[in-house]
């Protein structure tokens, strides 16, 4: 079995593996390894959100918009086996105030080409019957979609290995980063072995901060907790994915502390899952009741049905959260070689694809489709802020 | 009332109620939780309306009139409160009240939840009539009900002898008992630690004394491998009525040719027992492998685990039956008390208790030597075989995710298959799935696999609603 | 060829506790959980699966394993091992997730 490719791509999760997949589509030879095993990151304790309704006019949006496509792409290629669903996210204000800002919102949206629909009273309730009568109104986003995480990462990973163009690495702690006289990457050491590649990505997600220390460079990326409850099986209550509009703010909060607003959305299975919650607390996994208790509230100010639903377990996750509230994109200007896809902070799986596409842009020299200006991972260097470290 | 008590003991099993009625004794507030009707644990499970349980050596009732017994209470989650040092235990009433939830704070825990039958998959295993052999015990025990007419007792381990033998005093029939080991294998490991004498315990020589008199065939080096189902019950759906029994290798593979057919309504399975340490993992407690190879609390010699003021008794310890429950349950509730009192327990009373612990311990890890449970000829029985019985995964799905996604690990298995997902959240099947993954002895990786933030399902609108909560947010 | 198969109790004393399983009248001996008295009635499965329809019934025994969920006075989800019959107890099978 062959050490050398043409890009090795350190983390299996979900930004990983789409690295992987249209680093094969644009051509190339990929080892992709990982600590653990697939999703075995934050990915494993993702939701599943391909979301274009919750992010502002900016470079993020753009960035979502162009992932939307590209993610309606793949459902012919992986659709069923991934739970991809073009379901539809319906953003709900409960109070008047807050729809408003919803709409004015939408509208900004709608200026870059986010399709959103403004819906109350009987049209609302028509789209979720099961929705609170005292919601003041929500808006609809068509493009939103929703897949299952972990199985995306799987296999987008696994037609590659099929096609004989992806190697999997499990279980490969990566410890170096060699780099050679002119400071290029050569590849990466594992524990177990060495892989040679001229292009390294870095798609550790939450450790990617570690990740680029191994190649001598700084990528500022934090953890921001999240817990997400999973109800008992139940039959279909809520039929796309429906969130509070003060999902937007806290995703855009610099608050350290606890940020909770309602998420919640069906699955194949029938759990239905019930988040949001973002707070920065390092990497402790230890469950708050707290927090337990607001998302319930929350979730049942939406749906007051599910008060006699069972909560069966929780997880939590450690989403990868930048300083600037934008993911790291592309090749680092620093170490010829090396390229970042890293730090998308809970919009992971969403913007998974249009990640990928670009980095497999820049890989084989295509001017990219997006401008990887707002994403470069030296755009922290001016004002150094620390990495925490797991 | 105050939800402050000084000793929470949670289960009321042989540990639970030896820890309580010791930990009474110098006057603290005890409190012992359960969740079934009445204490008295699997071993002594008793009818609702029988007499209650009181452990051997435990009759001053005067000081039972002191202990706090909370049946019906089923602690869903437990966490420690850093400042205080105090432990806070959460729990929901049972099956017809499961929006009363409560909350309790203790300056001890003594954690005694005991341990379910481990269970591997077999082809048939999920059809009504195959029951765990605990189970089983607990119709007749719990019921004065009979788990079938005609039963194939099954697995391996001296449970068998147990289950079989309640059956049969019963009034029950048993086709046969089919262990999958050897007996002569404990002979040969009850050796090396004691005199040959003790390999003879007088309960197991009751049972096949028992067995002999029914003239129950006990058959050895043999498992089931198939169960089917072709009788109906009284509503006309499928029920047992046979199962294939073959001989094995060490290795638990079938021999062909070897296949013998038995008529039965009822075929119990058990492969040893599985520790419930939900509460212990919340609490963050350093676990351990035990030589059964399932994962056991780390204790001391005062039964305290890694953390503060948390004490562990019974089979959570690591699997070693009700004497040594009883016995463990002391000490737990001697150094429990010791430690809020500030009084040292007698000398000679805990060198008796350690010095029995020390004969039981040593017996204990002899028996799980002598039933060993190899794993991996799970993964190679049909692909139809259920292996998550809660979502109706099979071999082949698992088989799928392993080989062609990547899944080398049970938790990667479970967020590929679901295996583990529904409402048992992986009780029954995370032995299996290990297996088909190729048990690698980490611990780390098992006690993942045994987490569980909430340690039973909870009503949404009773969180949304708990007061407690709040209260405790302001601490 | 299908058995025809009803629990039977040994020698203990029968009084009769009223309740209802899938609107059909029976007695039941009092101190025994829904499980129990679900055997006693020849019922080997109260249950069946979301995913393929399959029956079951109890397992485990000890509330470990949840596969013995049955409906009790209209509420689904109720492990039929760890609950004690009582008076006028109307107990069904359920399907599926169990709510309706």
């Amino acid at each position: 079995m062959t050490n050398s490719f043409d890009a090795i791509v350190v983390g299996a999760g979900v930004v990983g593996a789409s690295c992987a997949h249209y680093l094969v589509e644009a051509g190339l030879s990929v080892a992709v390894v990982d600590r653990g095993s697939v999703a075995a990151g934050t990915t494993g304790a993702g939701e599943g959100n391909i979301l274009v309704s919750d992010k502002e006019p900016g470079p993020e949006l753009d960035l979502a918009l162009l992932s939307q496509r590209l993610w309606t792409e793949l459902i012919d290629v992986i659709g069923p086996a991934i739970e991809l669903e073009p379901k539809g996210g319906l953003a709900v204000g409960y109070e008047q105030h807050t729809f408003d800002h919803l709409r004015a919102f939408a509208t900004e949206q709608a200026a870059c080409g986010v399709v959103a629909t403004p819906v109350t009273g009987a049209d609302l309730l028509e789209l979720e019957p099961n929705l609170n009568p005292e919601v003041a109104g929500g808006v609809f986003y068509p493009q939103d979609m929703q897949t299952q995480p972990m199985l995306a990462a799987a296999h987008l990973i696994a037609r590659g290995v099929r096609m004989g163009r992806i190697t999997l690495h499990t279980n490969a702690n990566v410890v170096a980063i060699p780099r050679d006289a002119r400071g290029a990457v050569t590849g990466v050491e594992t524990t177990t072995q060495t892989l040679q590649a001229p292009l390294v990505v870095n798609a550790a997600g939450t450790w990617g901060g570690e990740i680029a220390a191994l190649a001598g460079v700084n990528v500022p990326i934090l953890p921001r907790r999240g817990f997400i409850l999973v109800t008992e099986p139940l039959p279909v209550i809520v039929n796309r994915k429906v969130y509070s509009a003060e999902y937007v703010a806290n995703v855009a909060s610099d608050d350290a502390a606890l940020q909770t607003a309602a998420v919640v959305e069906g699955t194949h299975s029938g759990t239905i899952l019930i988040g949001a919650s973002r707070e920065r607390v390092g990497f402790d996994r230890t469950l708050d009741w707290t927090v337990v208790q607001r998302l319930a509230q929350q979730a049942l100010q939406l749906f007051p049905r599910l008060a006699q639903a069972s909560l069966l377990r929780t997880y939590g996750g450690f989403r990868p959260y930048c300083p600037d509230h934008l993911p790291v994109i592309g090749p680092d200007a620093r170490v010829p070689g090396l390229m970042h896809a890293c730090g998308h902070e809970g919009a992971g799986v969403g913007l998974s694809a249009a990640t990928g596409f670009l980095i497999a842009q820049a890989a084989i020299g295509v001017s990219p489709l997006l401008s990887l200006a707002p994403f470069a991972a030296e755009r922290f260097d001016a004002h150094h802020v620390a990495v925490v470290h797991a | 009332m105050s939800d402050q008590r000084d000793i929470i003991i949670i289960g009321a099993g042989a540990a639970g109620m030896n820890a309580a009625y010791v930990a009474a004794e110098p006057g603290l507030a005890v409190t012992v939780v359960d969740a079934n009707p009445c204490p008295g644990g699997q071993y002594h499970r008793r009818g609702a309306l029988e007499q209650r349980y009181r452990p051997s050596g435990c009759s001053d009732e005067n000081r039972w009139a002191r202990v706090e017994i909370l049946s019906g209470q089923q602690v869903y989650a437990v966490n420690s409160m850093p400042d205080t040092g105090h432990v806070l235990v959460r729990m929901r009433g049972d099956e017809r009240h499961p929006h009363e939830i409560g909350i309790l704070r203790a300056r001890a825990l003594i954690v005694a939840t005991g341990a379910m039958d481990r269970q591997l998959a077999i082809p048939g295993w999920q059809l009504p009539g195959v029951m765990a052999g605990g189970g089983a015990q607990s119709l007749i025990k719990g019921s004065g009900v009979l788990p079938g007419q005609r039963t194939l007792v099954t697995g391996t381990g001296p449970f068998l002898l147990a289950v079989a033998a309640s059956i049969v005093q019963a009034g029950g029939e048993v086709a046969a008992v089919i262990e999958a080991n050897a007996p002569a294998g404990l002979a040969r490991h009850t050796r090396k630690m004691f005199p040959a004498a003790v390999a003879k315990t007088a309960e197991a020589a009751r049972f096949a004394g028992i067995l002999a008199r029914h003239r129950v065939p006990y058959l050895t080096r043999r498992r089931v491998t198939r169960i089917a189902a072709g009788a109906v019950d009284t509503q006309g759906r499928a029920c047992v009525s046979e199962a294939t029994v073959q001989r094995i290798d060490s290795q638990w593979q079938p021999k062909p040719g070897t296949e013998q057919r038995f008529d039965v309504d009822c075929v119990t399975l058990g492969f040893g027992f599985t520790a419930q340490l939900d509460l212990l993992l919340q609490l963050g407690c350093a676990i351990t492998d035990a030589p059964d190879g399932g994962l056991a609390v780390l204790v001391d010699e005062r039964q305290a685990t890694s953390r503060p003021s948390v004490f562990a008794a019974g089979e959570t310890t690591g699997i070693g039956g009700v004497d040594l429950a009883s016995v463990e349950g002391r000490v737990a509730g001697l150094h429990a008390a010791a430690e809020l009192t500030g009084r040292a327990p007698a000398t000679a009373l805990v060198k008796s208790l350690h010095r029995q612990r020390r004969h039981l311990h040593g017996f204990a890890t002899a028996l799980a030597l002598a039933f060993p449970v190899p794993t991996q000829w799970v993964n190679d029985q049909p692909g139809e075989t259920i292996v998550c019985r809660c979502e109706e995964i099979t071999l082949g799905d698992i088989r799928s995710a392993r080989d062609d996604l990547g899944a080398t690990d049970p938790r990667s298995i479970k967020l590929l298959t679901r295996a583990g997902m529904g409402w048992c959240q992986g009780r029954m099947c995370s032995f299996s799935v290990e297996g088909i993954c190729g048990r690698q002895a980490n611990v780390a990786a098992q006690a993942a696999s045994a987490s569980r933030p909430v340690s039973v399902p909870v009503p949404l609108g009773a969180i949304a609603r708990d007061e407690n909560v709040m209260r405790e947010s302001a601490q | 060829m299908p058995i025809m198969w009803r629990s039977f109790m040994p020698n203990l004393p029968v009084n009769s506790v009223h309740i209802r399983i899938d609107g059909n009248d029976v007695a039941v001996r009092p101190g025994i959980s829904v499980a129990a008295a679900l055997l006693t009635e020849g019922y080997r499965s109260w249950r069946t699966t979301r995913g393929q329809q399959q029956p079951r019934g109890i397992f485990c025994g000890i509330g470990a394993c949840f596969d013995c969920l049955v409906i009790l006075n209209g509420q689904p989800n109720v492990r039929a091992c760890m609950t004690t019959v009582e008076p006028g107890d109307e107990i069904a099978t359920q399907e599926g997730t169990g709510h309706v």
